[in-house]
């Protein structure tokens, strides 16, 4: 999954490790969703929206469900 | 290679997931020294029922500790380094119980000695240790 991740952070000023300590995860794991290897889980992703105190949606692509369509009503 | 050695030695982790998993480190060494010297004291040795109860006391007691520790170096590992843990865990035990059922027939035929146990135990650290250094090279 694509994410705008090091972007947010560079525009803080913020370090991988910094982010990974607000964020109480490894540095590891904040590279690997930087890169796109590793997808986080809701809540952590609910997290990343808090701290950087915009929607998910504008972090995080999500290419692969465009095609589902919203189920009326 | 260095990033294997990286991968290998846990580098980067933070200090409270390396002291836990240090806590796992001695206490599988603990159970291992344990389960040896019971090995080679009813070798050379015939054991009174008392040291013998006291050899399964003491592996089995470690062994729950080690159980124990495991747990809890699991629960506060990140999201991410516990995926790793837990898809390493599940190649350990998919690799042992194939290749346990594989060789059993073979032993069963008479092809193969009967599997010693601790071949076992080896094969499933070594897989697990795989696991988890091939998880870490995926994700960094």
């Amino acid at each position: 999954m694509k994410n705008r991740l090091k972007v947010l952070r560079a525009e803080r000023d913020w370090t991988q490790a910094d982010l990974a300590e607000k964020l109480e995860v490894s540095r590891q794991t904040i590279n690997a969703i930087e890169k796109g290897k590793y997808d986080p889980s809701l809540p952590l992703a609910f997290k990343f929206a808090r701290l950087f105190a915009v929607p998910i949606e504008s972090i995080f692509d999500d290419e692969m469900g465009r095609d589902i369509e919203p189920s009326p009503g | 290679m260095k990033s294997i050695f990286n991968a290998l030695c846990s580098k980067g982790l933070p200090t409270r997931d390396l002291k836990n998993a240090n806590r796992v480190n001695l206490l599988a060494v603990l159970w291992a020294l344990s389960l040896l010297i019971g090995s080679l004291l009813s070798q050379y040795y015939s054991l009174s029922a008392l040291v013998i109860s006291l050899a399964f006391i003491i592996h089995t007691l470690i062994g729950i500790a080690m159980a124990f520790a495991f747990k809890r170096f699991l629960g506060q590992l990140d999201e991410m380094e516990r995926k790793i843990q837990l898809d390493a865990l599940a190649l350990a035990v998919g690799v042992t119980i194939i290749s346990f059922s594989s060789y059993s027939i073979l032993a069963k035929n008479g092809i193969l000695p009967e599997l010693n146990s601790a071949y076992l135990i080896a094969l499933m650290a070594l897989t697990y240790i795989a696991g988890i250094v091939s998880g870490r090279l995926r994700y960094s």
